[in-house]
């Protein structure tokens, strides 16, 4: 009964993170400039591997013809979830500094930048 | 329903939009007009791939194969410092 209702809840998450993670894919393939994409690798990463990780430990959970297995496997999947929680905002923030300082990105029609006279 | 039905059934649903992501993913890191694309699309293309071992280590029935995600996180993150620290320190423009 428990074990049930634990793998609908993880499917559900599974499912949901693929779908994020499709469109995730589509905002970075259709999205203009650089830093336009990042909110859609956002997409991807937060949407696309915590969800379905988060949702992976709970289903790995539910799994009852696993076995001891699915102890580890539960674990190390959320082990991972937070570990990707905390290092993707930090991968893209740096990847985004370097971008803006080094001027490799041509931004064309822009509104506003606070960095632009900023100098170290 | 039993279980092992109910586990095949959602993994046929979740598994074509993985995929499908990975195949956009891909195109975007062949074109991607400077390195930060490319590199931005390997970023997610490696924590999607992290998700999708975890997924696959419930349906091979393994549990060294969960091991390998949290590795492979991390590789992607060390990959991100690297080259913003290069970009940052060297200044070479693309």
């Amino acid at each position: 009964m428990i074990s049930e209702a634990l793998m609908y809840i993880g499917g559900i998450l599974v499912i949901i993170g693929g779908i994020c993670d499709f469109f995730g894919a589509l905002g970075l393939l259709r999205f203009p400039h650089f830093y336009v994409r990042l909110h859609a690798a956002t997409v991807g990463t937060i949407g696309g591997a915590v969800v379905p990780l988060i949702g992976a430990a709970i289903l790995a959970l539910g799994c009852d013809f696993l076995g001891w297995i699915r102890y580890p496997i539960a674990g190390m999947s959320f082990i991972t979830a937070i570990l990707i929680l905390m290092v993707s905002p930090t991968a893209t923030h740096a990847l985004a500094f370097a971008a803006h300082r080094s001027k490799a990105i041509e931004w064309k029609e822009k509104v506003c930048d606070h960095l632009e006279g900023v100098r170290r | 329903m039993n279980a092992e039905n109910l586990l095949f059934m959602i993994l046929m649903i979740a598994f074509p939009f993985y995929l499908a992501a990975f195949v956009l993913y891909s195109i975007r890191i062949v074109k991607g007009p400077t390195i930060f694309d490319s590199v931005l699309a390997v970023d997610c293309l490696s924590f999607d791939l992290a998700a999708f071992i975890a997924i696959l280590a419930i349906y091979f029935r393994s549990a060294f194969l969960a091991t390998s995600a949290i590795i492979l996180a991390l590789w992607a993150f060390l990959l991100d410092l690297y080259l913003a620290k290069y970009f940052l320190k060297r200044e070479v423009g693309i």
